[in-house]
């Protein structure tokens, strides 16, 4: 049988009679619903040490998972081989979490067309030699080494991923999604004197070899030497209760834990999230909108459609302080009543989907970046992270602040360095209360992990004011 | 492939890639083929949440071509895909630049391999029904809201996960070696509902190579919701410098920086900040850890490293010492080191001074912390903060809850504090850590 309209995975064999042949299967003991995810994927990785690209890695992953939904369980089965009896295997072992007649498969199968083209690609990694690479990588080692008298180690790594998924489902339908992601690392290590410091930078994008312009690797090189040397400056950040502000940008990581985990409706739907029936309840104050989007052309967090094929698209997650609605997958949207709001993701064939955030931040609000640093007496302003944490339930969240100030008197006074940040969630949000019109997107490498699946993410703010946080810092108070 | 285990098959598969690599110009190669087999059931609330179930396969190179490094792998084993991966791998190489510390290792480091049964494998494994898997997760929901005070619990997920897992390595001068393996685990997750909103979770889990050897699942459920339980109205404490108890289970989160600093890697980065601190004393005599390769069913036991050196035991921290690092080839020759092994095995304390109970009457004032949320730790300089969450310690007991705090130190001033270990490690871990006691911590809260 001819594969008509299967492009990408035609030439793994994938047929639409071996999709149906598996969702046939996967169905025969009553299942609800039924899908099957194939996945290729390329990694290259190059790295730099001491001044020579002398290492490549790289990783062929190709696979595919079958599952079965009856009401809110599921069942799950994956393969590295591709055959049909691989799949009806799968299909065979997915099928158990049901337990009655067989359901009726669709006879006939459609691969949609027209998704839109968030990561349009202009050098496709399939085609950019290693060769290509190399001269980036030494170029920037180079330039860092230059840039500052202190700087003795550089490391850069470069990552490039082509590849494509196919989602095929029990409703019929077929979606194909080429899925480009590249990434850069940095890391400088600088000495004076008897003191070692390090610091770094990364982009990452959906995006081919294009990503690097002039400009983009100008800002590596300025923005890791910047917050490499400054570290020499940093003092002690206090402990314990203060206000802080979030610089725009890569402070989204306060909406990631302090709202977004929470807010996925996995969660809510086992009640166990600290926001679980609190939809349409004012939980911020009115300037603040926060929303989960998959539609940043060429963030890291973008996606044309989700690893269930369905549309991705901008969810508001609180509008107006309000909050409007939870991500969902199949799974909660059928157990809310709601439309999937294209938030089902999962890290490879290997797992189901879940929930998960995409480019998660808030809009701009009505305040300015130079108002809200002149209104702290004392507190601490954020501007770069490492990572981040929370607790669902509990609502505790942390950041971890590997560069900021201290401000003094409406003015930052001096550096501080590796402090984490903990706070409550929703109180926390009822403590924004200031909203810049700055909003930025951070391009840095942001992976999310949940259930032991992470997936690339992107997230933004504008500065923000949040009046009391705890501090974690061994200084004065 | 008939038994998708089968020791023979994967040997001749990871042969074959050396092989094949050497075909394709590399002039020395290791090669390694793995099947793994993972079936994981999942409980909520009084139904199925989840069953999974999959043999997952590959097949893994370390390439040497012309002076010149690269490790790759793949899932896709069609035998013309093969092919043509391991030439475009090889002609990726001979792109990058020379590395002449890149080698296998020295062949003399491959022996001798102890001649002892680690016991990894549990030979009952395939009797395992999945209707003895499912009657498990029910079993613990069952206990957890047998509790005192269930009343309060607003779900429970529990599962159980088993694995196989078998590989087969290859070196090209001269290294062979198999491992198998199983592993059990019973876990389970409970919420409660706190009066002011919140949502309190808390978990438990235990695991063993052996089926036999896992302890009663009830226990896991009752000890998830006693913990969930605890955490009701849980308080921010106030910013205060006290003694700081870690709970065994917890502690790995801050042995493990300790231990990160002691790579060859970061060495030779100059990340670590115990670069050239060999001998010298990093702690207190309780800090005093031994690296055991050969405990038998242990987690981390092997036979030999992932480079195929032969595992023996060795001391890491003697009475605060530091004793030695973990050097593999590639950073040993960077060094000028003789290589020890890449990373730890399983790693065993010196004597402690009892469980938790008698460390808490012990301290009479401070926190226990029984669980650390985010934070990071500075490699380079050994700054790290922390969230935390545990209990007040007031009179030598256990008082009120206390949340949302946070712990910061500097590892090379935190481990001199280390005032006593337990004598509890804790069993479902590599790691094996007892509870920790150290005094004077930078608490920051209220």
């Amino acid at each position: 049988m001819a594969a008509a309209g299967i492009r990408y995975f035609d030439r793994f064999g994938v047929t639409e009679e071996l999709i149906a042949r598996t969702i046939a299967e996967a169905l025969s003991r009553g299942g609800d619903f039924a899908d099957v995810f194939f996945q290729h994927a390329v990694t290259n990785d190059l790295a730099l040490e001491d001044g020579s690209v002398n290492r490549a890695f790289t990783t062929v992953q190709l696979g595919v998972g079958v599952r079965v939904v009856k009401g809110d369980q599921t069942g799950y089965g994956y393969s590295e081989d591709l055959s049909l009896p691989a799949l009806l295997s799968c299909a065979r072992t997915a099928a158990t979490i049901a337990d009655g007649p067989s359901r009726e498969a669709p006879s006939r199968y459609h691969v949609q067309s027209g998704l839109p083209q968030r990561y349009p690609v202009r050098l496709r990694w399939e085609e950019i030699g290693a060769e290509r690479k190399l001269p980036l990588l030494g170029g920037l080692n180079e330039r860092l080494l230059s840039a500052d008298r202190r700087m003795r180690k550089v490391s850069v790594h470069f990552r490039d991923e082509a590849g494509a998924v196919l989602i095929a489902d029990s409703q019929g339908r077929i979606v194909e999604d080429e899925q480009p992601m590249t990434l850069l690392y940095v890391s400088c290590l600088a000495e004076d004197g008897s003191r070692r410091e390090s610091g770094g930078y990364n982009v990452a994008g959906r995006a081919g070899f294009e990503f690097y312009t002039p400009d983009r690797l100008d800002r590596v090189v300025r923005e890791a030497v910047k917050r490499t040397a400054i570290l020499f400056e940093a003092v002690p950040a206090p402990a314990g209760e203060m206000p802080v502000v979030l610089a725009a940008g890569s402070s989204g990581i306060l909406l990631h834990e302090a709202i977004g985990h929470g807010m996925e409706a996995d969660f809510n739907r086992k009640g166990v999230s600290i926001y679980a029936d609190k939809i349409g309840k004012p939980i911020a104050a009115p300037f603040v909108n926060i929303v989960d989007d998959g539609t940043n052309e060429g963030a890291r967090g973008a996606i044309n459609v989700d690893d269930e094929g369905n549309a991705a698209g901008c969810t508001r997650l609180v509008e107006g302080g309000v909050l409007a609605t939870y991500m969902h997958d199949a799974i909660s949207a059928k157990h809310y009543g709601v439309a999937p709001t294209g938030n089902g993701r999962r890290e490879s064939y290997q797992h189901a989907p879940l929930p998960r955030m995409r480019a998660t931040y808030m809009l701009p609000g009505p305040h300015k970046k130079d108002e809200i640093i002149a209104s702290v007496k004392r507190g601490i302003y954020c501007e770069n992270f490492t990572n981040g944490q929370v607790n669902i339930g509990a609502g505790d969240f942390t950041f971890y602040v590997k560069n900021g100030w201290l401000i003094e008197d409406g003015k930052l006074s001096r550096p501080v360095k590796d402090v984490n940040i903990i706070g409550n969630g929703p109180r926390a949000l009822e403590k924004v209360d200031m909203v810049s019109d700055d909003l930025a997107i951070d391009e840095g490498g942001w992976t999310c992990g949940k259930d032991g699946q992470s997936v690339p993410v992107s997230q933004g703010l504008p500065t923000v004011r949040v009046s009391s946080m705890t501090v974690g810092g061994r200084g004065q108070p | 492939m008939s038994d998708p285990m089968d020791q023979g098959e994967l040997a001749a598969a990871a042969r074959a890639a050396v092989e094949l690599a050497r075909k394709k110009g590399a002039q020395e190669v290791a090669a390694g083929a793995y099947r793994a087999r993972h079936v994981e059931v999942s409980w909520r609330d009084g139904q199925l949440e989840k069953v999974s179930e999959a043999t997952s396969r590959g097949l893994g190179f370390e390439l040497y071509v012309d002076g010149r490094y690269s490790a790759v792998g793949t899932s896709d084993l069609r035998p013309e895909a093969l092919d043509r991966f391991l030439g475009d791998a090889v002609a990726l190489t001979r792109k990058l630049e020379p590395d002449p510390f890149r080698t296998l290792p020295d062949e003399k480091l491959y022996h001798p391999r102890a001649q002892v049964d680690l016991e990894l494998e549990d030979p009952s494994h395939e009797a395992l029904t999945p209707a003895r898997r499912r009657e498990i997760v029910a079993e613990v929901e069952a206990a957890a809201r047998a509790v005192k005070g269930a009343g309060a619990i607003l779900s429970v997920t529990t599962s159980f996960s088993d694995s196989h897992s078998t590989g087969f390595r290859v070196h090209s001068n001269g290294f062979e070696g198999s491992s198998r393996g199983t592993d059990f685990w019973i876990a389970a997750e409970v919420s409660a509902k706190d009066p002011d909103g919140r949502r309190p979770e808390d978990w438990s889990a235990v695991g063993s190579r052996f089926y036999a050897a896992l302890p009663d699942a009830a226990g896991v459920g009752r000890t998830a919701a006693e913990r969930a339980l605890s955490r009701l109205g849980s308080r921010k404490g106030e910013s205060a410098v006290l003694p700081m108890l870690v709970e065994n289970r917890c502690a790995a989160r801050l042995v493990s920086f300790l231990f990160g600093a002691l790579s060859g890697g970061s060495l030779q980065q100059r990340r670590s900040f115990l670069e050239g601190k060999l001998g010298e004393e990093i702690g207190s005599p309780a800090l005093d850890i031994r690296d055991e390769p050969h405990v038998k069913r242990g987690f981390g036991s092997r036979l030999y490293d992932r480079e195929g050196l032969a595992s023996k035991p060795f001391r890491v921290f003697e009475q605060g010492r530091l004793a030695s690092y973990y050097i593999d080839t590639y950073y040993g020759k960077k060094l000028r080191m003789a290589p020890t092994t890449r990373g730890p095995s399983n790693l065993a304390w010196g004597p402690g001074v009892g469980d938790q109970a008698e460390l808490v009457r012990a301290v009479g004032e401070g926190i226990l912390v029984t669980g650390f949320l985010g934070g990071n730790s500075n490699g380079t300089t050994g700054d790290f903060s922390l969230g935390a969450q545990g209990f007040r310690i007031r009179g030598g007991q256990l008082a009120e809850p206390v949340g949302e705090m946070n712990v910061s130190g500097n590892h090379l001033e935190l481990w001199h504090r280390l005032a006593a270990v337990g004598s509890d490690p804790y069993p479902y871990s590599a790691m094996r850590t007892p509870s920790l006691l150290f005094e004077g911590v930078q608490f920051a809260g209220l």
